[in-house]
């Protein structure tokens, strides 16, 4: 391994702690708007937070676990969960953080009417 | 993919760009209308973070989703060079990160999380102390 992968892979840790730490800032966030607003935006922007977590946890932790005994005792069920659940959690985390942050942004201009 | 059709879903491969740069252009678009409403540091931090974040789900995801860029997977031969593959890994982490963090520090200062909730009541409003006058 040449040093350019070393540092590129140093900096990745650096780089997701920096995602981590602003999703958990966004979920932090969108609790706050939920409680303090009562808008539905501010709770579907929580589950979009968690589902993102969950998904980069997964992605950050599988190579150090998953490996041919594991993917031969959780058989083609688990691991087809393996490969389709991954892309589905950050898809729906997207999706409602895109779907919350615009039904708090409407309830927020109907509010300000 | 006879059993995992409905988990197949979320990573179609025809549909999974489309939907990113939709999501991306729509997450740009809300926050700039969010930023309008907030003060100027929100602003400034909610439209960065929405931009890195719109360029990075509407340019760089969709090129890795559709298998235009190669991904960087340690230990991996490439079909192309190896130093494009990482500069475009680096530029993927620092641009997803980085966006996220802006963005989740914009909307935790709009949802004011940063701000105590009311002032305390002073202390000397207290009017006796318990070490005094046990008698």
């Amino acid at each position: 391994m040449n040093p350019l992968h070393e540092i590129i892979l140093k900096n990745g840790l650096l780089f997701d702690v920096l995602g981590v730490i602003g999703l958990g800032l966004l979920g932090l966030a969108a609790v706050k708007l939920a409680r303090s607003h009562q808008s539905w935006g501010g709770s579907m922007m929580a589950m979009g937070a968690i589902a993102l977590l969950l998904a980069r946890l997964y992605l950050v932790l599988a190579p150090y676990f998953i490996n041919d005994d594991v993917l031969g005792s959780i058989g083609p069920i688990g691991i087809s969960l393996t490969i389709g659940l991954p892309p589905l959690l950050l898809s729906l985390g997207l999706a409602s953080i895109v779907w919350g942050l615009w039904g708090h942004e409407r309830w927020l201009h109907d509010e300000n009417r | 993919m006879s059993d995992g059709g409905f988990l197949a879903l979320g990573s179609i491969a025809a549909v999974r760009p489309v939907f990113l740069i939709v999501m991306g252009v729509f997450l740009m678009l809300i926050a700039w209308r969010l930023a309008k409403t907030s003060g100027v540091w929100t602003a400034r931090l909610l439209v960065a973070g929405a931009l890195l974040l719109g360029f990075g789900y509407a340019v760089i995801m969709p090129l890795f989703a559709a298998g235009v860029i190669e991904n960087y997977l340690p230990g991996r031969h490439y079909h192309g060079s190896a130093a494009t593959v990482v500069a475009w890994h680096l530029v993927r982490m620092a641009v997803m990160n980085t966006g996220w963090l802006l963005f989740g520090l914009g909307l935790a200062m709009h949802a004011k999380i940063f701000s105590s909730p009311a002032p305390r009541p002073r202390a000397q409003a207290r009017s006796y102390s318990p070490h005094e006058s046990i008698t």
